[in-house]
């Protein structure tokens, strides 16, 4: 199993300031940054820059503005600002940003979309019975 | 409902002002109004009750308060799917899009790029190609050895 880290140091400021604090860990990406590949974090990720591959964590994803993300996300609570190609999977909630672009079918338990954001892709909510977590 | 004019295929022109007080076309079902059909609305929607079949609307459609719609949602406009309400569909297709968080959402999305184009025009006028000779052709005064292609000529 290839896991990537991509952390910049130090100037991997998480801009909207939803820094965990509840001792849970958190990748966080910059701007700059780049992961290609498969990633499986126990815990949060913050992802800028560029992703690609596949991201799953057991906590929060939080895709930044300007962010181009061609990957499948399943997080906890994922929150979109930026750009996404992929299925997505949010075991509680989804939030699409004003700026967030989506282009992939996503299995939701909530979902909340604010005016400006798109989104082109099947919508299921609910039941989480076949939840691809298994590899 | 309107039974002269089904749901429409074609993108409507919005009339500023086409409702009878000479305001914008607006139509609401309240929360014991119930639709089991097709609905098009020039103008905008406004749902609170429960609806089981295709709305379509030129401009705004609102599922408000508990408000429950099951099947294909059309605005050429924006959506808006409240906090208590429940959209359960086929096809959605939207301009805008607004889903306020503890909505029922499921569904097939389709934004931007509203159903233009696909006039399918005929393929331009391809000049003939030049067909290799390949079963012999009598030369025929025409060709007076010009580099255009041989034609057949019966």
């Amino acid at each position: 199993m290839d896991v990537q880290e991509a952390v910049a140091e130090g100037a991997a400021s998480v801009e909207n300031g939803e820094v965990k604090r509840d001792g849970k860990k958190q990748f966080s990406m910059g701007p700059g940054d780049i992961l290609e590949g498969k990633l499986i974090y126990d815990g949060s990720v913050h992802a800028d820059g560029r992703v690609e591959g596949e991201v799953r964590v057991t906590g929060n994803i939080d895709v930044a503005n300007g962010a181009t993300v061609k990957a499948l996300l399943d997080g906890a609570n994922v929150t979109l600002k930026g750009a996404v190609e992929g299925a997505v999977t949010a075991r509680d909630k989804l939030t699409l940003g004003k700026n967030a672009k989506l282009s992939g079918d996503i299995q939701v338990r909530r979902l909340q979309i604010d005016d400006g954001a798109t989104l082109n892709g099947h919508v299921r909510m609910g039941d989480f019975e076949h939840q691809a977590s298994g590899q | 409902m309107s039974t002269r004019r089904p749901v429409s295929r074609v993108p409507t022109q919005v009339p500023a002002e086409n409702g009878a007080n000479g305001r914008r076309n607006s139509v609401v079902l309240g929360p014991k109004d119930r639709l089991v059909g097709q609905l098009y609305i020039e103008g905008d929607l406004q749902v609170s009750g429960t609806v089981e079949g295709t709305l379509e609307a030129t401009g705004d459609i609102e599922i408000a308060g508990a408000g429950k719609v099951n099947g294909a949602v059309t605005a050429y406009n924006r959506l808006v799917v409240g906090s208590d309400a429940s959209l359960i569909g086929g096809e959605v297709r939207v301009a805008r899009l607004t889903v306020e968080d503890g909505a029922t959402f499921t569904g097939r999305v389709s934004m931007g790029a509203h159903k233009a184009e696909v006039v399918s025009e005929p393929a331009p006028e391809v000049v003939a190609t030049p067909e290799p000779a390949a079963q012999p052709e009598p030369v025929t005064p025409q060709d007076w050895g010009l580099s255009t292609p041989k034609r057949k000529k019966k």
